[in-house]
């Protein structure tokens, strides 16, 4: 009893260095809360009901394409054709449904299966043919959008149906497509750490050769994490079509890149093996913040994209920090050349 | 003044975990070639890298004095500047760059422009080249030449930076018939012109065609130094193995089970050619040979991960087709990777993900891990083999070598395998931790597996194994019982003889 009462004590007065250690491990939520308090006290009616709202509204659609674009990375890759896969699900479900209710269903299955199909594709390509993600995410995200934009002619495809529509609506209190992120996170958390496909995951994005020593279909377990997340980017674009309300081949712009930005700012290593879907949610909400309030003070969006370039660069920095600390703080970099300096300087001056 | 150019004095060196050099000194006479001798482990490379500026002895007591003069060599730049140049046997050349940039990497002439000056970079490449008996056009891609000739290159590059003394690591383990003798004219040809050259080997008749003095090291200690026109190559032997073949090892106590595995005439693209042999239940089946023999391309073979040109495999009288990783651990097949870092961990996942990634379906309920299931199981294998580490969800990036190893063994303990594959399975780990590896490899042999167990440590090979099959150049060069094999009959058979 004595002993943990001491231990208690010895928690309530942390010292400069355990504050630092806390800071820096737990930084990235430290900073969600710093940024809504600033946010609060910049614009007043950050906090009003219409527009937290609104916010949970928009960071859902980010929420939906980050929770695939987080299986992606852990599993060692990259998506950026989720933004082209957002636009054609966007599309398909406005030409396929025409506004009524009729095939509604038919159009989303349809939806969902050319998501899954484009990652198909794109794992095929990136394990079988050993391509770097990168390039082929972006060239088939061109690919796609060309395809569309064959289709199309470059006109607005109409509305999608009304039940499209409702999946995007706020019921009092309740956004609709708050309610389906919420369910998706849980399901995609639950796969992620609990499952054997999650571990799997983490395995080949951490060490994909150990992985495969230890009876891992390696190929097959990063294909069905650019599968999800094509599931994912296809119900996020139904979910902004519903939201928007028509189908514009612009849909989709810009979430490539803030995907991506929302899971690693939430502490998934692009190195791949280290992650998951809490950090992406906290990750979503900075950014989704930062467009709010920037919009609210009404500042150009050029200082929007400052700030947020730089958060970006901010959070992996801290990441790096932390990782070169963990490695023991007199290995780092910049003691070792301190010492090599050091001792060239000896011998030239013993030479002389 | 004394004649010796190169001194290392009570060189120590230590990594966590394991003494790389313990008081280790050589003396190296300018002009002469001088052979570091020793088995895998022995510490060569470690001595070589501190030579070479790369690592930094232990404590004030190692000294090294270059030509007399007392030196700190803390890194390779200042190590060059002293006159020494390391040919690796991963080459530090460029392929896409010509053979003149790569000689001249930093140091291309240029004109009073500062224009590089091609014409005369290329002629002094060429003089530097034909110096050494190699006529080539310099501009020539670095990877269209041959292996022989970019160790060539290598040399003509210490050359150009004024070495004095060049040390090869192990040149000989990438070259074959006339590429060796021309080498060795080369490394003559060094000598004349008063270069010291250090020849990393363990091929004794190299040591023997080449060398003036050798120097022989054994678990990180030195063994002695012997002049070779006085030595017998059996000496040689006894100081490389050393004479304490005891009762670390643990001897089987039951005989031999029936067949569990057979191995008919498999060849892949990667080095195997036509092997076949048969593995009983409750054996160990050591596999020797020299680094490059084909021992860790036979696991990978078995393992599935190299897919076979030709052969069978056949497990518990059952051929096995088309064998792959995951279709290997559903047959019973166990593999502990020669690279534990690379192949066998996941560093940045903790000790409990890398033990159950093999075995997940053991925990796995409508498709979710039981939590209990898997915790007690990974407690229940830490204990068996006494993995030390502060928890079930230590990263295994944080553990000693040793300790890693284990790791690796307990990922196969729970699938009960049939066959044990362990690939060098005491490299870099402690003499304390290799002792209880051994007692876990005579377990899982009694316990009914068949082990088959690659390992380049004669003493280890001969300690452990109830049957040898020593390999040479992907092929099975000759079996031993464990009664009839010595060091000197598995080198020989090794080495090709």
């Amino acid at each position: 009893m004595e002993t943990s009462s001491k231990n208690k004590r010895k928690k309530f007065s942390p010292s400069i260095n355990q504050i630092k250690v806390f800071i820096l491990e737990h930084g990235i939520y430290v900073f969600l809360v710093l940024l809504i308090l600033l946010s609060s006290i910049l614009s007043p009616s950050f906090f009003k009901t219409d527009n937290i709202l609104n916010m949970l509204r928009s960071a859902a659609v980010l929420g939906i394409v980050s929770i695939g674009q987080t299986y992606v990375i852990i599993g060692g890759g990259a998506d950026l054709s989720v933004g082209a896969t957002m636009g054609t699900a966007a599309i398909l479900i406005s030409e396929i449904t025409k506004g009524e209710n009729n095939n509604v269903a038919i159009g989303i299955i349809a939806c969902l299966l050319v998501g899954v199909f484009i990652g198909l594709i794109n794992g095929l390509l990136i394990t079988k043919r050993n391509m770097p993600p990168l390039v082929v995410s972006l060239g088939m995200s061109i690919l796609v959008e060309g395809a569309r934009l064959a289709y199309t002619q470059g006109i607005i495809s109409g509305r999608p149906a009304p039940f499209i529509r409702e999946l995007a609506k706020i019921h009092g209190l309740f956004p609709v497509p708050l309610i389906i992120m919420v369910v998706l996170f849980a399901i995609a958390s639950i796969i992620l750490n609990h499952s054997p496909y999650g571990r799997k995951l983490f395995a080949v994005g951490g060490n994909p050769e150990a992985a495969k020593y230890s009876g891992i279909k390696v190929d097959r377990t990063v294909i069905i994490s650019y599968m999800i997340s094509g599931f994912f980017a296809a119900l996020a674009g139904l979910v902004l079509s519903g939201y928007i309300g028509y189908g514009d081949r612009y849909l989709g712009t810009g979430f490539n890149l803030d995907s991506v930005a929302a899971t690693i700012v939430g502490g998934t290593s692009f190195e791949g093996g280290m992650g998951g879907i809490g950090g992406t949610i906290v990750g979503v909400a900075i950014m989704t913040i930062l467009f709010n309030i920037t919009l609210m003070l009404g500042l150009p969006i050029n200082v929007q994209l400052i700030v947020k370039g730089l958060i970006i660069i901010a959070a992996v920095l801290m990441y790096s920090i932390m990782q070169t600390s963990a490695l023991g703080s007199k290995s780092n970099g910049a003691n070792l050349l301190i010492s090599r300096i050091k001792s060239k300087v000896k011998v030239r001056k013993e030479a002389k | 003044m004394s004649d010796y150019l190169i001194e290392l004095i009570d060189i120590t060196k230590t990594f966590p975990g394991v003494r790389a050099l313990d008081n280790v000194s050589m003396k190296v006479i300018s002009g002469e070639v001088h052979a570091l001798v020793g088995e895998n482990g022995a510490g060569k490379s470690t001595l070589i890298k501190i030579l070479a500026g790369v690592f930094r002895p232990d404590g004030n007591k190692s000294v090294i004095k270059i030509a007399g003069e007392e030196v700190e060599l803390n890194n390779p730049i200042i190590a060059q500047e002293c006159g020494v140049s390391v040919i690796y046997q991963e080459f530090n050349l460029l392929p896409y760059l010509s053979v003149t940039e790569n000689i001249f990497l930093g140091r291309l002439p240029t004109k009073k422009s500062g224009i590089i000056d091609w014409k005369k970079a290329n002629s002094n490449a060429s003089e530097i080249l034909l110096s050494l008996n190699l006529d080539i056009d310099p501009r020539t891609f670095l990877k269209d030449l041959s292996v022989a000739q970019k160790q060539i290159v290598e040399i003509g590059k210490a050359l150009s930076l004024n070495a004095r003394i060049i040390i090869m690591d192990e040149p000989s383990a990438v070259l074959a018939g006339e590429e060796l003798n021309y080498l060795f004219e080369v490394i003559r040809s060094l000598k004349e012109r008063g270069i010291t050259v250090v020849y990393i080997s363990h091929r004794l008749d190299e040591i023997f065609e080449i060398a003036d003095r050798a120097t022989v090291l054994k678990d990180g200690k030195l063994v002695g130094t012997l002049k070779i026109q006085d030595a017998e190559k059996s000496e040689l032997i006894e100081m490389m193995i050393g004479r304490t073949l005891d009762e670390t090892f643990p001897k089987s106590s039951n005989g031999t089970g029936k067949k569990i595995l057979e191995v008919k005439n498999i060849s892949t693209k990667n080095l195997i050619n036509n092997v076949s042999f048969i593995l009983h239940k409750g054996e160990v089946l050591g596999i020797a040979g020299l680094v490059g023999s084909g021992k860790t391309e036979l696991a990978r073979a078995l393992f599935g991960v190299d897919s076979l040109t030709n052969g069978q495999i056949i497990i518990d009288e059952k051929t096995v087709k088309n064998i792959d990783p995951k279709k290997a651990v559903e047959l019973g097949i166990g593999l502990v990777p020669e690279d534990r870092k690379s192949q066998g961990l996941v560093l940045k996942l903790s000790i409990k993900k890398n033990i159950t990634l093999p075995v997940l379906k053991f925990f796995t309920k409508i498709g979710l891990i039981k939590k209990n299931l898997e915790i007690k199981y990974v407690k229940d294998h830490m204990q068996a083999l006494e993995i030390k580490a502060p928890g079930i969800n230590t990263v295994v990036q944080q553990l000693s070598g040793g300790n890693q190893q284990k790791v690796v063994v307990a990922k196969w303990l729970g699938t009960n395998p049939n066959v044990f594959i362990l690939d060098e399975p005491t490299r870099g780990i402690d003499v304390g931790t290799k002792k209880e590896m051994y007692n876990i490899i005579r377990d899982l042999a009694e316990d009914g597996a068949g082990v088959i167990m690659m390992s380049s440590e004669l003493l280890e090979i001969l300690g452990m194994s109830d049957r040898i099959l020593v390999m040479h150049q992907g092929e099975i060069a000759g079996e031993l019982k464990s009664d009839e094999a010595s060091e000197e009959r598995i080198l020989r058979l090794a080495i090709g003889e």
